[in-house]
């Protein structure tokens, strides 16, 4: 991006939109860094229009510390050395000589202290991007540049102290200082004319680079939610059905290692959440037989389901998105075909389509690290780990309730327990993550910033419930969240969402039973939008209203009672909230 | 209106999108509230990536108006 197509992002922006604005805290003269930033988090938040402010120059924490009191929705900070210390810099007019040094160390680890408390200070919940110093340390040590000084080693020291400090606040994330070197290489970064003359240290190509990288951050893409793999030549090295089970391989004797790092890979994802599942033209029983082999480096259980048969892909494909119960987008597909994946590419445009390259290393390096990308998330909930099991379980759960809609007896006996907490907490990351990713049991498909979020929960007659539900088949955590506000005798439901997880299991109506009778509710009015995936949410209107919606409505309580079926869950104690 | 004028003129309306078109080829720096230290700077990195050429910064202060930059883009075009 260069600032011609940053300037022309930002002026593409809806102009009323709802804002979203951020506070860049640098010690050096904003300039492109700003304009880029923000058109980097516009090209990722089309629907609002975001604004980034700045603070006075040469005073990064004192911006930090004027915002511990207003309300920005993000703050980012590009810290460069001469924020620490002056004389780290090369406008300052200071000694560099071996003197000046353990004074250096000094007044930087004061300034990480003052940093730190800044951004602890920081309103909770409010998201921190930092970036740590890019920029190489000018030449003030007495060592010659290829070998390392202690006190740059120090310096060094108290950035890492700083950061591992920071890190603990939630909501607060690092530049991946790695990464950005590879999109910014260090000798491109520094700009020393517009330094001195402009007071911007950096490159134009290394403020993009910084822009977007801080972007990134604070306005992270969608993980994905599934990767669904090719066996043959692709989770192993060779034809299963042409060798033999016990041919097939993955080790580095046998050359095939890069094999054998897909399936960490893989075992990895499973465990961090992310659902794995198999689509190979194969033989069943000789795909079986395979995955009895001890040495797999990822577990069979860990994936499901396995559709081997000599379909397209595509309808195998399909059939994992069914028992997986979610859209295209959020899935993955690998295989070594390019064939297959064009096969699938065109049945199921939303998945994306990534070539397993078995004889090419380098590109086998690069899709690893594309898959680490787009499967990445900041943090792993309680929720990740027991994913694969419950879909497992919802899968068992509709094959015995024989499909749609389970029977009476079944119900009743599936021993269901939903838990409902009323806190209006914003501490559980778990509640926005669930509002953000869900598509198809969802009101309006708004999505929240954590700001946008906490300003919702705090609002006069705020509600927020967090529903968690269990069966004798497992548990399947927080499923689902709804959130609104009273007013006199009416309800008004801005957000409600609930996993794909959960569905056929009345849960939905188990929610409104329990809106109704908590807030003495005559009605509850939603204020839904129909979204092109949330068909099972307006399904399940038409089912209780009568028509499928089409805009936001009420709901009485005569209405729902009259329509609602039989409940049979054991329903937790509420806690308390407020409302 | 030669080719130069055109391209600068988007320049321009990228950099100050408020500043109407036609009161642009008459544009100064003390006309135009929105022409700070700031504002030359991105024009002229908008310049450099429209015209593909390095503006140098030390000029920075004598380009103060649209003329002046056409001007200087008419040498720097010519002798590229």
């Amino acid at each position: 991006m260069n600032v011609t197509e940053a300037l022309r992002i930002l002026r593409r922006a809806p102009a009323d939109a709802p804002p979203y604005s951020v506070v860049l805290a640098c010690g050096f003269t904003p300039l492109h860094l700003q304009t880029f930033l923000a058109a980097h988090l516009q090209q990722s938040l089309a629907g609002r229009r975001v604004t980034v402010s700045t603070g006075l120059y040469g005073d990064t924490a004192g911006t930090l510390e004027v915002h511990n009191n207003l309300s920005a929705d993000a703050v980012s900070l590009a810290l460069e050395w001469p924020d620490l210390d002056p004389r780290l810099g090369y406008r300052g007019a200071g000694n560099w000589g071996a003197a000046a040094l353990a004074d250096i160390l000094s007044v930087t680890r004061a300034a990480f202290d003052r940093l730190s408390a800044a951004i602890e200070n920081l309103p909770a919940g409010t998201p921190v991007a930092v970036s740590l110093p890019t920029l190489p340390l000018p030449p003030i040590f007495h060592t010659p540049g290829w070998q390392t000084a202690e006190a740059e080693l120090a310096l060094a020291r108290n950035v890492l102290e700083f950061a591992s400090r920071i890190m603990r606040r939630r909501g607060c994330s690092l530049v991946n200082a790695g990464r950005l070197t590879e999109d910014s290489p260090l000798g491109n970064r520094c700009d020393l004319k517009s330094d001195l003359l402009t007071g911007l240290p950096y490159t134009v190509p290394h403020a993009s680079a910084v822009g977007a990288a801080l972007a990134r951050l604070l306005a992270p893409p969608m993980p994905k939610k599934g990767l669904i793999s090719d066996l043959d030549d692709t989770l192993w090295w060779g034809i299963v059905g042409e060798i033999g089970p016990e041919e097939v391989s993955w080790d580095l004797a046998s050359h095939h290692r890069l094999h054998g790092l897909y399936q960490m890979l893989l075992a990895a994802l499973a465990e961090e959440g992310v659902l794995i599942g198999v689509a190979s033209k194969n033989d069943p029983a000789s795909v079986r037989q395979a995955f009895l082999r001890k040495d797999l480096l990822v577990r069979p259980g860990q994936i499901f389901p396995v559709e081997a048969s000599w379909n397209a892909k595509s309808s195998s494909v399909e059939r994992i998105l069914h028992a997986w119960n979610i859209g295209a987008d959020s899935v993955v597909f690998v295989d070594d075909s390019p064939m297959e994946l064009a096969e699938v590419a065109a049945a199921l445009p939303g998945v994306e389509c990534l070539r397993f390259p078995k004889d090419d290393y380098g590109a086998a390096y690069a899709m690893l690290r594309r898959l680490r990308d787009l499967f990445g998330k900041a943090r792993i909930s309680p929720e990740d780990a027991i994913r694969l099991e419950s879909v497992r379980q919802g899968a068992a759960f509709q094959e015995i309730a024989g499909g749609g809609s389970a029977s009476e007896a079944f119900l009743q006996q599936s021993e269901a327990a939903i838990a409902f907490d009323f806190r209006l907490s914003t501490h559980d990351p778990r509640v926005l993550e669930l509002v953000n990713k869900t598509n198809q049991f969802n009101l309006n498909g708004v999505r929240y910033t954590e700001s946008d979020w906490k300003d919702r929960l705090s609002r006069q007659g705020a509600l927020l419930a967090t529903v968690s539900y269990q069966d004798k088949f497992g548990p399947l955590g927080k499923i689902a969240v709804v959130q609104g506000r009273k007013d006199g005798e009416t309800l008004y439901i801005d957000t409600w969402v609930m996993s794909c997880r959960a569905f056929s299991r009345r849960i939905e109506h188990q929610c409104l039973k329990m809106l109704f009778d908590r807030y003495h509710a005559d009605a509850i009015v939603f204020e839904f939008v129909p979204t092109p995936k949330n068909g099972p949410l307006q399904d399940f209107f038409a089912g209780i209203a009568g028509d499928r919606p089409t805009a936001a409505f009420a709901l009485k309580r005569t209405q729902f009672e009259e329509k609602c079926p039989p409940l049979y869950h054991r329903v937790g104690e509420p806690q308390a909230g407020r409302c | 209106m030669d080719a130069i004028r055109d391209r600068l003129v988007t320049c321009f309306q990228t950099v100050f999108p408020d500043l109407p078109e036609a009161e642009i080829p008459a544009a100064t720096q003390a006309s135009v509230a929105a022409w700070d230290s700031v504002a030359v700077i991105t024009l002229a990195n908008v310049v450099e990536d429209e015209f593909g050429i390095q503006v140098d910064f030390d000029l920075l202060a004598e380009l103060d108006s649209f003329g002046r930059f056409h001007e200087y883009l008419c040498r720097e075009m010519q002798v590229s």
